[in-house]
């Protein structure tokens, strides 16, 4: 019985601390080298006027598959080796919007929510009565609407808005953990091998103890 | 070859006999079940902690301003940093979760009880000492969580009286957590884990002296003993795989879900976080500490809550040897404590507003009964179970308890 | 197989619990050396690092009869703009203990390019007309950066590098 409480409390709690993230859109975020490239192309056009991304390269773009050509025409005059730099200075950023916007590389693993917020934040625009900009998990946000839902008349140009919106959280979440593909890889190799060590230890566990039994 | 060398170090130092005597012939009971197994993964996971950190330590700059960033060059740059890192921050949460199942085995079975008093203070003073570890080491990465924490948890000693603010500075190096702070944690971080490398073996020396309690609480006799190796060598090996199967299922494919989104943002001195909740295995503590409206008592009930475990070989007054198994209330009290720990730590996590405060207060209530109502309900059960239980048996307890005491040794079958 | 054992016959099938016994051995000593890779590879040289073993030099503000010390793999590299005597001279010997033709240390006569470390001990030698001088044990290169006499036993070696125009080459990638 007191078992049974037990259990129905972790539960609970557990029910608890995910219902925070509940009213978060859930997004199916993408790992194939279209989808990131595209996420890339609309941060590097959209994002970076503002925002930096200071642990990426452009180097590591050419990593995950980017045309040369394209990261080439991104990169400008910067050598291969720099971080994705923003186009503000601080200076400016500060007097526009009172804070320097924060460098984008991270920011997918950097709220609670993580993917989902990211992507629901970018989605979450609105128009006040007033007619300012307004967002729904942002309360008195300065960055505008740069995708531009709060604008969507149609419902196509909502779905075309909320796939761009995924490309680029996909994209933020390639940079936020660029190993992740690898390590998973791995993961199901060592999983596979754990399993088997472990199976063989168990036949080596009950072969040894079978001496015991009868006496 | 290799029996020549050994022999040539038998004849100078005791390799072989320590060997035979601590591990191929140490006397085991044969009914100890799984929840045996905890102790050695307790060990694993500690080797594995000090490995993984050694190789962070060769990358990682306990400097304030390049922490953070280094810990993204082992993300990003350095061959299977992240593997490490996610080996190392997976692993200090999979070790609180090895060491409270160790402590809850201890509890439910009443392996703390005579003659191993000793080999409990020993554990507590380990649990006391990887948590200090595990705070240190969660100040390196620099992010707002780590920040932040190490604020809060280095003001606690702020509620020292009369020097309350001259041992916070001192703690700190700085006026608030800064470069200094960093420093000295990632100095002491290094140094912790290997006192309670020594500590262990000072634990284990304990344990060979008294040898392993088991499910039933009475000390077995020699001949139902069988040998720790190969009979444990290859039960404690499977149960490896097994922790092993999850703790890399968590490191290769969930290693996110032990490091805080928060933690993902470079410490600001500027900004604390909307929420500050310490890492999963403090929050009882923390929620224990935040019931008490006033910081002095606060802190005194946070430090008592750990420290009280001490008392349990006194507190635990009932002549049944062992623990829950055969003794009814002693289990239904043991249920309900762990369930109060687990209602605390969910507390803990909480914003401290509306039901939660209250909440906390009855919960830390009930955790410190536990340990005053204890002696009594133990007596109690114990004359209920008296009166009911057949005298041979009775008896036979009796001479347990002698044993285990020390009395009348001569006397012993 | 057969449950029915007692402790003075425990080995009730050798064979196959040999066969178990080693299995396990293997395939778990296989698993710790698999696993200590990582660690170990986690000492080589990581990505950012790598990064610096290549580097682009401009080789417009290069004058002729100059040489520039450039930063490749955390090494001094001296790129020399040779004047027609130099190449001259340079073409008719070969060297001193360690003689090699000047074509074999170059890809286009003008453009001098070698690993700045004394071949002896590792110091930077210093430039002058006659090539370099090493400042610890005297070592004394020439233009093309051959060893003529002193201590150090070999030339100055000359890294992969790559001109991809005429005004710019790369170190680090042939
Ligand atoms: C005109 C400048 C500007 C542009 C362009 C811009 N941002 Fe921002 N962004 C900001 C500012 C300023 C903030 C700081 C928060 C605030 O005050 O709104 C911010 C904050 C954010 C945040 C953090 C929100 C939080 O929870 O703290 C995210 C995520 C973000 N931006 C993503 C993006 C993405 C993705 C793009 C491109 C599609 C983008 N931004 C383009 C200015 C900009
Ligand atoms: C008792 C054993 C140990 C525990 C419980 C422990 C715990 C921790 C924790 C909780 C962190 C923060 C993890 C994160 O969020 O990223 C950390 C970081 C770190 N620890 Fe340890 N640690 C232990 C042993 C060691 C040892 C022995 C060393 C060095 C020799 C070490 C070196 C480091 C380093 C360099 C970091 C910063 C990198 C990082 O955050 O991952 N640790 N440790």
């Amino acid at each position: 019985m007191s078992r049974l409480i037990a259990l129905a409390l972790c539960c609970l709690s557990y029910s608890a601390w995910a219902s925070e993230e509940h009213k978060l859109a859930k997004v199916q975020v993408r790992t194939d080298v279209q989808s990131l490239e595209r996420g890339a192309e609309t941060v590097i056009s959209m994002c970076t006027g503002c925002h930096s991304l200071k642990y990426i390269k452009y180097r590591d773009l050419l990593k995950l598959g980017i045309a040369k050509e394209k990261v080439n025409s991104w990169r400008g005059s910067n050598p291969p080796g720099t971080s994705i730099p923003s186009q503000m200075s601080p200076e400016v950023a500060v007097k526009g919007f009172g804070s320097i916007p924060p460098d984008l590389s991270l920011m997918a693993q950097a709220r609670d929510g993580r993917a989902n917020y990211l992507y629901s934040y970018l989605l979450g625009f609105y128009v006040t009565p007033d007619g300012k900009s307004g967002n729904h998990l942002f309360p008195g946000v300065k960055m505008p609407d740069v995708l531009g839902i709060a604008g969507a008349r149609t419902p196509e140009e909502r779905a075309q808005i909320e796939e761009k919106a995924r490309d680029v959280t996909s994209f933020l979440m390639w940079a936020a953990d660029p190993h992740e593909q690898e390590r998973k890889k791995l993961g199901y190799y060592v999983i596979g091998y754990l399993v088997l060590l472990t199976v063989l230890l168990k036949l080596m566990k009950m072969r040894i103890w079978s001496r015991l039994r009868n006496n | 070859m290799a029996k020549g060398i050994i022999s040539w170090i038998d004849r100078r130092f005791p390799l072989t006999a320590i060997i035979k005597h601590e591990l191929t012939e140490y006397p085991t009971p044969r009914n100890l079940s799984y929840w045996w197994n905890f102790g050695f993964l307790a060990g694993f996971v500690l080797v594995l902690q000090i490995l993984t950190g050694i190789f962070l330590a060769m990358h990682y700059k306990p400097d304030a301003s390049m922490a953070f960033d280094s810990l993204q060059t082992i993300m990003r740059d350095v061959n299977y940093g992240w593997l490490l890192r996610y080996l190392h921050s997976t692993g200090a949460s999979a070790f609180f979760i090895v060491i409270y199942v160790h402590m809850a085995r201890t509890l439910y079975y009443g392996s703390y009880r005579a003659p191993r008093e000793l080999l409990w203070w020993t554990g507590q003073v380990l649990l006391l000492s990887i948590m200090a570890s595990a705070f240190m080491g969660y100040l390196l990465p620099w992010g707002q969580m780590s920040y932040w924490g190490a604020g809060v948890i280095t003001n606690l000693f702020g509620a020292t009286p009369f020097i309350g603010e001259a041992v916070v500075l001192w703690l700190r190096g700085d006026f608030a957590v800064g470069d200094a702070t960093l420093t000295r944690f990632f100095a002491l971080h290094y140094l912790f884990p290997f006192l309670v490398a020594g500590m262990v073996v000072i634990h284990l020396v304990s344990l060979h002296t008294v040898k392993s309690s088991n499910p039933s609480g009475i000390n077995l006799e020699d001949k139902d003993n069988i040998p720790f190796h190969p009979y444990y060598t290859s039960k404690d090996g499977f149960g490896l795989g097994v922790y092993l199967i999850i703790f890399c299922w968590f490191v290769f494919f969930a290693p996110n879900t032990f490091i805080e989104a928060v933690n993902n943002n470079p410490a600001n001195p500027l900004v604390t976080p909307p929420h500050i909740v310490p890492e999963w295995y403090f929050l009882p503590f923390y929620a224990i500490l935040r019931s008490i409206p006033d910081l002095l008592g606060g802190v005194v009930a946070m430090v008592m809550s750990l420290l009280l475990f001490a008392v349990l070989p006194f507190a635990d007054r009932s002549t049944i040897p062992g623990g829950a198994r055969y003794r009814p209330i002693y289990r239904v009290t043991f249920f309900l404590f762990i369930a109060d720990i687990f209602v605390l730590g969910y507390l803990g996590a909480q914003a401290p507003t509306g039901y939660v405060v209250p909440m906390g207060q009855v919960a830390t209530f009930l955790y410190f009964a536990t340990f005053f109502i204890l002696p009594i309900v133990s007596k109690r059960e114990d004359k209920w179970l008296r009166a009911r239980l057949p005298q041979e048996l009775l008896a036979q307890f009796d001479r347990t308890n002698a044993l285990a005491k020390g009395q009348n040794k001569g006397d012993a079958p | 197989m057969s449950d029915s054992k007692s402790m003075d016959k425990p080995l009730d099938c050798p064979e196959r619990r040999n066969f178990l016994e080693k299995a396990t051995a293997v395939v778990g000593g296989v698993g710790v050396a698999g696993a200590s890779w990582p660690f170990i590879n986690s000492m080589n040289p990581s990505a950012d690092v790598l990064e610096n073993a290549i580097s682009e030099v401009d080789l417009k503000v290069i004058e002729v009869g100059q040489s520039q010390t450039v930063s490749w793999e955390g090494k001094p590299v001296f790129v020399v703009h040779r004047t027609p005597a130099q190449i001259a001279a340079m073409q008719a010997s070969k060297g001193g203990p360690d003689p090699q033709e000047d074509t074999a240390r170059t890809q286009q006569p003008e453009w001098l390019v070698v690993v700045g470390l004394c071949t002896h001990l590792g110091c930077v030698p210093t430039r002058d007309n006659e090539g370099w001088l090493c400042p610890c044990h005297g070592s004394r290169y020439d233009n093309s950066g051959r060893i003529l006499h002193g201590p150090a036993p070999a030339n100055l070696p000359v890294p992969p590098y790559k001109i991809v125009s005429s005004e710019t080459i790369i170190i680090g990638v042939a």
